[in-house]
């Protein structure tokens, strides 16, 4: 005969019913998560462990206690009858098996939470007490409420014979190794990292899980500890891949000390499989992408590698770079501010109208050509350039590998922004054309002339 | 009424403009685009890669120089989030070997390699290594330089040269005119194939492209 047990825990924010859920999972095998502040035990077998139904529910709320939580249990014969007696009694509620309609008779109609309208036409009806409905006559409630009607009406009685949704806590990807000798060079302790990334992709695997994180920790040989952690550009299972991952990040920050004993943990997520439509293009294997990056990285300095993200800011080449993932769709919005071009129409600079310029708009000797954004190269960091003035103008520019003299320029355009910040910036831009046909933009602010990039 | 001379299309014209030079980057070739520093070589690499992802697909940019200006690149249409920048800090044998192994990572629409203005010198037999693998990856294959490096290994080579410069809000009519420009508006620049292995009739001498490139 199945007897369930409810807790009610009135309050209970996320944290707190994952911990009356494992506090739960100490007394029965058998745990559903009922919603925020409700668990549901079965109660089934356990007398001999821990006595009769009282004696189990008065432990129960003891260790709930321990842990400064206050709460109701009902015991009965179905979910549905445990959490009204729990609701509708105080303390512990215990009814006793076959009494379940018997015994909730009395309690109000208010516990089979029902929508307003339902509610409303109860009321209308007289109906207040899970009793009085539980007495109506079935055929003609069926009649006036539908399904609806009777399976309420089961439930004021008591009866609720879908099993419990059991919970599982979620599994724990976390591998440690010890090497009390210390691991003193990088490819041991890479193969070490390599042993544990095995098993737990394995783990991964036998669950249906990727990993889109992973993170170890370190206790080093003078007692300090070495924290590391890395992200595939898409969450992945496969061992090697990770591997070479853990490897170029060990590579890029190595431990300070010998290591004792490494923990490595992944973060697990469920990827959905989904069938790649015919009109999209093909992307990067997780697998392989991980792979080439991690030897990228290796390569060249991982910070280096990555995707361009513009700051919300004025400031002339202002960005930061983020990883590279596959998670976000290219086809997506592009989150990034639109840049305005000095080109586009405005009323300070007469709409854009080029007087008496043989070059007209988007025309070339009056044909239309299709046009496109001219590349800008920037010179990272700016670099100091000596600029001879005649008349106040540009007209001489010399700088490492690039000299000439100025034949057409333009400027000055007067920038400046984030004033409200300590980096508050100001500086005049020239765009000019030497006589071998470079053309660079120039800036010049407190510190003097600069070389801010090439267009090409 | 006379047709003046300035208004007929000059010589080879082509109608299809810059969409029809861009289509002549096919995937799964090496490809080069040759041309002087401002020649407009770097915008058209940028309106390749912008193509790409405008089509969905994931760029990678190997960025020799650390040169690229992702303000500009996001104005030219470019999705910033398809792009894996390689920045390579100013050491073109690591550029070239980002390539090289990018090249061979399939799911890539296209793989830009861009050697700055410098260019310096391809390591031996690289460019028939990048033509295999993009042929095994199917990725197009880019790589932008100031002169020809890749020898006989690409499949196309577009050369490109500037016209002329286009300033805003000048006063033509002085000496100085230009100097009392407010902005650098735009350059034209010319661009010929000088070899297709897909369609040799891309390669006549005729045939050129005008592209206007805004600033």
């Amino acid at each position: 005969m199945t007897r369930i047990a409810c807790l009610v825990v009135p309050g209970a924010d996320a944290q707190t019913q994952r911990l009356l859920l494992e506090m739960a999972l100490a007394h029965s095998p058998s745990v559903e998560d009922g919603g925020p502040g409700i668990v549901y035990l079965d109660l089934r077998g356990l007398e001999a462990l821990f006595g009769d139904e009282k004696e189990i529910a008065r432990r129960f709320l003891d260790t709930i206690a321990e842990r400064g939580l206050s709460g109701r249990i009902g015991v009965a014969g179905s979910r549905a009858g445990s959490r009204f007696a729990a609701r509708s009694g105080d303390g512990i509620t215990i009814i006793p098996s076959g009494s379940d309609a018997h015994r909730l008779g009395p309690a109000p109609l208010a516990l089979l939470e029902l929508d307003p309208r339902m509610a409303a036409r109860f009321d209308r009806w007289g109906i207040r007490t899970l009793g009085e409905l539980a007495d109506l006559p079935s055929r003609g409630l069926a009649g006036r409420l539908g399904d609806e009607g009777p399976w309420l009406q089961r439930l004021a009685r008591g009866e609720d014979p879908t099993p419990l949704r059991l919970w599982t806590p979620p599994p724990v990807f976390e591998e440690s190794a010890q090497c009390p000798w210390g691991v003193e060079t990088l490819d041991p302790l890479v193969d070490l990292a390599a042993g544990l990334v095995e098993i737990l992709c394995a783990r991964l695997s036998r669950h249906g899980f990727s990993a889109d994180a992973f993170e170890w920790s370190c206790r080093l040989a003078d007692r300090t500890a070495h924290e590391g952690a890395c992200a595939p550009p898409a969450p992945l299972s496969d061992p090697d891949a990770a591997a070479a991952l853990i490897r170029s990040s060990l590579e890029a920050h190595p431990p300070r000390a010998a290591v004792e004993e490494i923990t490595l943990r992944v973060r697990p997520v469920r990827v959905a499989v989904a069938q790649p439509r015919f009109d999209e293009p093909s992307h990067p294997s997780p697998r392989q992408l991980t792979a080439a990056l991690a030897r990228l990285g290796a390569l060249v300095d991982a910070r280096g590698v990555g995707s361009p993200v513009i700051l919300d800011t004025h400031r002339p080449d202002a960005h930061q770079m983020t990883p590279f993932t596959l998670s976000s769709s290219p086809l997506d919005p592009s989150p990034y501010p639109q840049v305005p071009s000095p080109l586009d129409p405005s009323p300070l600079r007469g709409e854009g109208r080029v007087r008496g310029s043989e070059v007209r708009g988007s025309e070339v000797r009056g044909f239309e050509v299709r046009g496109s954004v001219l590349a800008m190269r920037r010179m990272r960091p700016p670099r100091p350039v000596e600029v001879a003035l005649a008349a106040g103008i540009p007209a001489h520019l010399r700088a490492a590998g690039l000299a000439g003299r100025i034949v057409a320029g333009a400027g000055p355009w007067r920038i400046s922004g984030d004033w409200w910040t300590d980096a508050s910036f100001a500086r005049d831009e020239w765009d000019v054309e030497l006589a071998d046909g470079t053309l660079c933009r120039l800036a010049r602010d407190g510190c003097g002339w600069r070389l801010e990039a090439i267009f090409d | 009424m006379a047709t003046s001379i300035e208004s007929l299309p000059p010589p080879g014209w082509d109608g299809e403009g810059l969409d029809g030079l861009l289509a002549a980057f096919l995937p799964g070739r090496l490809s080069e685009i040759v041309g002087s520093r401002s020649s407009g070589g770097g915008s058209l690499l940028l309106a390749l890669l912008s193509r790409a992802t405008a089509r969905g697909g994931l760029v990678a940019l190997v960025d020799a120089t650390d040169s690229l200006d992702p303000v500009t690149a996001a104005r030219a249409g470019l999705d910033l989030r398809a792009l894996l920048w390689v920045r390579c800090g100013g050491r073109p044998a690591s550029a070239w070997s980002a390539a090289d192994l990018l090249a061979r990572c399939t799911g890539f629409s296209a793989i830009a390699l861009d050697l700055g203005a410098a260019g310096g010198t391809a390591p031996p037999s690289l460019g028939t290594r990048l033509q295999r693998a993009a042929e095994g990856s199917g990725a197009a294959v880019i790589v932008r330089t100031p002169r020809h490096l890749l020898g006989g290994a690409a499949a196309l080579v577009v050369s490109l040269r500037r016209m002329r410069t286009r300033w805003v809000g000048a006063d033509q009519s002085t000496p100085l005119a230009t100097h009392l420009a407010t902005r650098l508006g735009g350059v034209v620049s010319e661009a010929r194939v000088l070899r297709s292995r897909a369609d040799p009739r891309l390669a006549t001498p005729e045939r050129v492209w005008l592209i206007e490139w805004r600033a």
